[in-house]
């Protein structure tokens, strides 16, 4: 009679160190992808960084190797020529008002279309969807002429106005979706406590809204900051030029002057990553919101 | 405090009625509990007494008030939800004293009204906690003490107890008892927990398809049921049903043939007389079996619960749906595959119209 050892196959033994060495690997592998993907990443920005310490002598003799050493005077230049403080200035009133115009009436907009089950909210949802799949340059002719015709050109309130209706349908589309995921009873209990439709989204809904928010806000922000167009179809005034389009000065007709397009790119998408790294940790937290209970 | 009316109150979405001229009267004080299947309309009541739905037709009255289309605000009544509705950005005071903040209530007796719920639900210690903070008991009982602070007319609770553990909803369900007594506050709670029913109520309401069953005291609906659905509802394990023949009826007795227990006829005390040969069914509870009973049969038995202190022998048969459930008390136990000789009084036994359900008394 077989005992039941005798019937057991033995399993192929692999040894501490074997598990150890692939575990390794496996990580090493990993980071090694990661590593290559930043790299990728990063290549534009270090690349514009390196360009914009070369004197125009390195430039015109090796365009892809590293500065001699770090050279400030690009950077002098661009500020004294791009009037830089200005131009942040104007693109930080810009973005922070499109930002805070598009947040309330995209939230206020949003809190009915998740709660009402009606055909209405369901056709308004579905054109704001069609807002977010249409392309800028398809809106770029009507806008112009509607603002003409209003008199908004060459206005911050215009180009304020322009971008808030832009990017509105992103706002609702972020919000209709997390407000829907709030409960129901939220809202029923604020009923009970006597707050009307107002109370209840002021004091219950908005506050919930926060990491939506932060996460909302960084997608606007960039979007606004880094957009080109209008400000250049909506913008004449030296004094009203966003950033973009101060350091598009350095793009003549004829060619670029990169001692001065270099540095201006930096400085212009510096404030941008200072606000990401000061702010990053809310921002990620808004954007994983909801993930986990 | 305050008694509840509704009076042939019916509830619509489109053309689909869920509530069905429900009439009930809940007096001043009363613990009334509304139980019943998934889907009977119990929470869809509770919700039409709160305001949270629309009543379609009938009128509801709280303290003599006709509310039947007042805001849920102006009702009088404060609820408990099943999820406690607690909210997150808000601690345990803020949550608590929201209501009177947006009501306009003066600070100072905002904090007095609040602090004395605390103390009665012993939440002092958390009032700076936001609900993330809590167990689950602690939660419920600062929904509790949200609803405390309002001094409603009617407490409304619906199904607070679900979302607990088995001992938390122990312990909240005589905290709620106790809180009851204590405020001696009208309360209507929903549930599906038998024991949560039996235990708490003064008045049980059972509802079916949007329709009250019966209402009355727990005893009352336990021992002297109505119909079919209420002694196969109220009680657990449930009330055994024995399809029957009435053979005859004589001297104010019904003689009912019982086949599922091998033919034994059992006279069943009845003031309305049945026809002979009528189908009816006989209702008997597994604590009604007792060895010297004066009616004897014999089950096999295919499984046995055993308790602790009671244990529960379940036969089945093809004919059936249901197996028969005898309770059994002592130390001797039946094998599983045995045979047990039951035996029962026939005063215990209930007699039903297998056509419409009714009793036959």
């Amino acid at each position: 009679m077989m005992s039941l050892s005798d019937t057991a196959t033995p399993r192929t033994a692999t040894s501490p160190d074997w598990d150890l060495f692939r575990r390794r690997g496996k990580s090493i592998l990993v980071h090694c992808i990661v590593l290559g993907l930043v790299a990728i990443m990063l290549l534009p920005l270090v690349y514009m960084v390196m360009m914009s310490f070369k004197t125009s002598t390195e430039i015109a003799q090796d365009p892809l190797g590293l500065p001699d050493s770090l050279y400030w005077g690009n950077y002098m230049a661009a500020l004294s020529s791009m009037g830089y403080v200005r131009s942040v200035l104007n693109s930080m009133g810009i973005t922070i008002s499109v930002i805070v115009v598009v947040v309330f009436s995209g939230a206020m907009a949003a809190y009915p279309l998740a709660r009402l089950q009606n055909r209405i909210s369901r056709v308004i949802v579905m054109v704001m969807a069609l807002g977010l799949a249409t392309p800028n340059f398809v809106t770029i002719t009507p806008i112009y002429v509607i603002f003409r015709d209003l008199g908004l050109l060459d206005s911050y309130l215009g180009i304020v106005l322009a971008f808030a209706a832009l990017k509105l349908p992103l706002a609702v589309f972020f919000y209709t979706s997390f407000i829907a995921a709030i409960p129901i009873e939220l809202e029923e209990a604020a009923r009970l406590d006597n707050c009307n439709n107002w109370q209840i989204f002021w004091h219950v809904i908005r506050p919930l809204l926060a990491p939506v928010t932060a996460t909302l806000s960084l997608f606007v922000m960039i979007m606004v900051w880094n957009d080109f167009i209008y400000p250049l179809l909506l913008l004449t005034d030296k004094d009203k030029l966003t950033v973009m389009i101060a350091v598009y000065k350095f793009v003549g007709n004829t060619g670029i002057d990169p001692t001065k397009l270099f540095p201006a790119a930096v400085l212009g998408s510096l404030p941008l990553l200072l606000m990401f790294a000061v702010f990053q940790r809310k921002i990620m937290a808004g954007a994983t919101a909801g993930a986990v209970k | 405090m305050a008694e509840l009316a509704l009076t042939n109150a019916i509830k619509r979405y489109g053309a689909t009625q869920v509530i069905h001229g429900v009439d009930l009267q809940v007096d001043d004080g009363d613990f009334c509990v509304f139980v019943g299947p998934s889907g009977c309309g119990k929470s869809t009541l509770l919700r039409m007494i709160a305001g949270l739905e629309e009543t379609s037709d009938g009128r509801m009255t709280i303290g003599g008030r006709d509310v039947t289309h007042a805001d849920p605000a102006r009702r009088g009544v404060a609820m408990v939800f099943q999820t406690y509705a607690l909210y997150p950005h808000m601690t345990v005071r803020e949550n608590m004293s929201f209501g009177l903040k947006i009501g306009g209530t003066e600070k100072s007796e905002i904090t007095r009204k609040v602090d004395a719920a605390a103390q009665i639900l012993k939440l002092q210690d958390y009032m700076d906690r936001k609900p993330k903070a809590l167990s689950g008991g602690q939660r419920q009982r600062v929904a509790i003490g949200r609803a405390i602070v309002r001094q409603p007319d009617v407490f409304l609770f619906d199904e607070p107890l679900s979302n607990l553990d088995a001992e938390l909803r122990v312990e909240m369900r005589v905290e709620i008892a106790k809180l009851h007594k204590q405020l001696g506050a009208t309360m209507i709670y929903v549930t599906h927990d038998q024991v949560e029913a039996m235990t708490m109520a003064d008045k049980i309401v059972v509802l079916r398809d949007g329709r009250i069953e019966q209402a009355g005291a727990p005893v009352t609906l336990y021992e002297d049921p109505d119909n079919l659905f209420v002694a196969g509802f109220i009680g657990s394990p449930r009330m055994n049903f024995f399809d029957g023949t009435v053979t005859r009826v004589e001297a104010g007795r019904a003689h009912v043939s019982l086949p599922r227990l091998g033919g034994v006829e059992v006279p069943v005390a009845v003031t309305e007389v049945p026809g002979e040969g009528q189908a009816v069914k006989l209702g008997l509870r597994p604590e009604h079996f007792e060895p010297d009973g004066g009616i004897r049969a014999e089950l096999t038995i295919d499984v046995i619960e055993n308790l602790g202190g009671v244990s529960y022998a379940y036969s089945s048969s093809d004919a059936d749906d249901h197996p028969v459930i005898v309770e059994l008390r002592g130390k001797s136990r039946p094998n599983e595959g045995g045979r047990l000789a039951v035996g029962f009084d026939p005063s215990s036994a209930l007699l039903f119209d297998s056509e419409t359900g009714r009793r036959i008394r």
